[in-house]
């Protein structure tokens, strides 16, 4: 599944980051490495972005970038 | 001062303090903020050091020697071209591991590298403590903990890096990651290529590996160099797997509970990562976050402008005309002092300025509201929330920044346009930044409010805001859909938000006094100048000296009466009103100003429909061109094209909206129930419209909700690679 369809307030694993380009690129810079752990902490009012905690920070995913981030509940 | 001359840049990820330590450094009152991408521009500042001359510059935010926007290609650029004597790489203590990942790439090209460790309080708090010689030890470059609070702090960087320059020393970083990536095999296929693009070689190959655009169009590869290469397949998250591997072996240990600080932690209780998802589960609910962030804002402006603002600034313009205007008017009198220089200096000089200098308080607290916002860390969040509305209209929450930034000053507001990745993007929030209604404006519908609306002054003020805000909004809706150089389509959006912090006094001070010394600048120079020459020029006459009193016309009636039948439809097509406008081009402030000294409100807006002509008026004002120094910032931003464009456009609309404002109240005024019917079925019929358009769309196109993208259906192509290239 991706980032698109988790629950919030909870924690999942990063199995594989898709597509190419910069968006992945940017992606992996920020920390989005298979096989870590993040926390969905909320979804915008209006949907499509997701905020996530990785590494200690906060950052938000438009929908684009939250479906090329493959995850796995733990 | 003999020595040498040493040059050390500051770099390191968005939001870790690169600016407020250079401002301690360099006593500098450069912009900082809670916020990503707010330094969008190289700074450099000479500071004397121990008989040497240090340069020290400050560099936008980067996460990667990958670039993504312009303002990261400044950095890496200049990183890359290896002028500097030592890169003072920033980190942020909270967010270590992550920081850590650019000095990885630093220290792959072989830069002088020393880490300094910001924010060590916060970590201080929290009941934790950086073990830095082991750091040390394992990233063999010198790390230095600091709190850019402290001056202390940040004069131990200086004598640090400058100790570490004289050494010498190039310590050698044993990046042992680098041996398990094909870094060789690269090298040898494309060791040319780079020699000939004057790269580095490993730098080259790791590029290549991370399919860096940037270094891949440099190499100029051949078609059997591509094959050989992809051989290896796609070693993209392997690179930075690797990175990231690395880091948490570095890190392990390297912060660590500390039980004599564990009394300071209980007591700062859950503040820190926790206690921001805390803070952001109840600001950003589903439901509460958008009322939140209304009810804030409202509040921000029922205090600037009506509860707390209005008071004080009717406080300071008392006194501005009890203490100044009429002791000297007086005494002038009393010595029977010709009346044209009584009229210069009263109600040129002392009426005209000093009308504008009674708007500080306000303006200061409008500030300190912006700084407070921006310090603490809630106008991410806003950005964050407001996304999913602002997407739909080909904007991101980002641009939610500048726009905000807009309330303030909208020359300074363009310039911030640059944190934004997508051209187009880019070009439309640089566009419709001027329509947010800046602190300049402001003098302008308070005056004239105040005299025709007395009681409902600040739903007024606040009104012409919204607006603002409002046409901003029609505006990109109708570039996405009508606009085919400026539709952005779909666009990623990834953004760091940085956590909450505590604003403190002195940030804020910096903030406000920073815009207040340009507000006073202004006030002093420019308005200052203008006000005589407005004064002057609207009352004399080439021939004829002074004509207060006298039936002659003066220079500026004459100008005013040539455009002023091209007003006339806006119900204020009179030389005092058109004259107040033109000044204003140079600074909107003028506008309330001219006003002031050609007779005041009262004299300019006359007849049955004063007051809806007084309306139209501070809608035009709103709407128009904000000032050339806003002219200027855009063609910077977006060239002379779009400056151009931008010009007719701000000119048109505030045209078109002042005469629908003008003549929709002429027919409330004068039919009360047909006025009263329009203005409600207006509205229902564009709804109609709307709704009707968008049911067509959905069923023309493949069903899915895709309606006006031109970049193939997301649902098609799930991998998502289509998008931003």
């Amino acid at each position: 599944m991706t980032l698109m369809q988790v629950q919030i307030n909870t924690e999942y694993k990063i199995t594989r980051v898709t597509g190419d380009g910069n968006a992945r690129r940017r992606l992996l810079d920020m920390g989005f490495t298979p096989e870590t752990e993040i926390y969905v902490s909320g979804v915008a009012p209006f949907g499509g972005t997701v905020l996530v905690s990785l590494r200690e920070s906060f950052i938000a995913l438009r929908e684009d970038a939250a479906s090329l981030i493959e995850v796995e509940r733990i | 001062m003999s020595g040498r001359e040493y040059r050390i840049e500051l770099a390191g990820n968005p939001n870790v303090g690169k600016t407020s330590l250079y401002n301690r450094l360099t006593g500098s009152f450069e912009h900082v903020g809670n916020w990503h991408g707010v330094t969008v521009e190289r700074v450099e500042k000479k500071i004397a050091f121990d008989g040497d001359g240090i340069v020290l510059a400050d560099l936008p935010g980067l996460y990667s020697l990958t670039v993504y926007s312009p303002e990261e290609s400044i950095s890496r650029d200049s990183i890359l071209n290896d002028k500097t004597d030592l890169i003072i790489n920033v980190c942020e203590v909270n967010n270590l591991s992550r920081n850590l990942y650019l000095t990885l790439q630093l220290l792959e090209i072989g830069a002088p590298v020393l880490l300094a460790v910001n924010m060590i309080d916060e970590l201080k708090k929290r009941g934790k403590k950086l073990d830095a010689e082991k750091l040390e030890n394992r990233l063999r470059i010198p790390i230095v903990p600091v709190s850019a609070k402290y001056k202390a702090d940040a004069k131990r960087l200086v004598e640090e890096s400058a100790r570490y320059i004289k050494s010498g020393k190039k310590r050698k970083t044993e990046l042992t990651y680098l041996n398990k990536l094909p870094v060789k095999e690269f090298v040898s296929i494309i060791g040319r290529n780079a020699e000939a693009a004057g790269l580095k070689h490993e730098y080259a190959a790791i590029k290549l590996m991370e399919n860096d655009a940037y270094v891949t169009d440099l190499l100029k590869l051949s078609d059997a160099q591509v094959k050989e290469i992809g051989k290896y397949g796609d070693l993209q998250p392997v690179v930075a797997a690797a990175r990231f591997k690395f880091i948490d072996e570095i890190m392990r240990d390297v912060i660590v509970a500390d039980n004599s600080l564990k009394r300071i932690a209980e007591k700062s209780g859950k503040a820190g990562f926790r206690g921001g998802i805390a803070i952001d589960k109840a600001v950003l609910n589903k439901y509460a976050a958008i009322p939140i962030f209304l009810l804030v804002m409202a509040a921000v402006f029922a205090i600037t402008f009506g509860l707390v603002g209005k008071y004080l600034s009717e406080l300071f313009g008392l006194f501005i005309e009890k203490c100044l205007y009429d002791p000297i008017s007086n005494s002038l009198a009393s010595v029977s002092c010709p009346a044209w220089i009584t009229g210069i200096l009263c109600d040129g000089v002392i009426l005209g300025v000093g009308g504008i200098l009674a708007f500080l308080p306000q303006i200061v607290l409008l500030f300190f509201f912006l700084a407070l916002l921006e310090d603490s860390g809630y106008i991410s969040r806003v950005a964050f929330m407001t996304d999913g509305f602002f997407r739909k209209i080909g904007l991101s929450g980002r641009s939610v920044f500048t726009m905000l930034m807009g309330f303030g000053c909208s020359a300074t507001a363009v310039l911030t346009a640059r944190g934004l990745e997508d051209e187009k993007m880019r070009k439309k929030t640089v566009l419709l930044t001027p329509f947010m209604s800046c602190s300049a404006r402001l003098p302008v519908y308070s005056v004239i409010a105040s005299a025709f609306f007395a009681k409902g002054q600040p739903f007024i003020i606040f009104g012409m805001y919204i607006l603002g805000a409002a046409v901003a909004i029609m505006l990109a809706v109708l570039f996405e859909k009508c606009f085919k150089k400026l539709k952005s389509g779909k666009l990623s959006f990834i953004m760091e938000m940085p956590p909450y912090r505590f604003p403190t006094f002195e940030r804020i001070w910096q903030i406000i006094w920073n815009n207040v010394k340009i507000f006073l600048v202004r006030v002093g120079t420019v308005i200052f100048a203008l006000n005589v020459i407005v004064y002057v020029l609207s009352n004399f006459s080439f021939a004829h000296g002074y004509v207060v009193g006298t039936d002659y016309k003066s220079i500026f009636e004459y100008v005013g009466e040539f455009f002023a039948p091209v007003f006339a439809p806006l119900g204020f097509g009179n030389w005092r009103a058109v004259t107040s406008l033109l000044s204003g081009l140079v600074a909107k402030e003028v506008v309330i100003s001219s006003i002031e000294s050609l007779g005041g409100v009262s004299a300019i807006f006359t007849g049955d429909y004063a007051a809806l002509s007084a309306l139209a008026f501070m809608v035009f004002t709103l709407l128009y061109v904000p000032c050339v120094a806003t002219l200027a910032a855009i063609r910077k931003e977006a060239g002379r094209k779009w400056m151009l464009f931008s010009l007719c456009l701000q000119l048109s609309v505030a045209y078109l909206c002042s005469l629908v404002f003008y003549w929709i109240g002429r027919l409330i005024l004068s039919n009360m129930g047909l006025g009263i019917g329009l203005a409600l079925l207006i509205p229902v019929i564009v709804f109609c419209v709307c709704v009707l358009a968008s049911a067509a769309k959905k069923k023309s196109l493949c069903g899915c909700k895709c309606a006006g993208c031109t970049r193939g259906c997301p649902n098609k192509n799930k991998n998502g690679g289509e998008l931003r290239k």
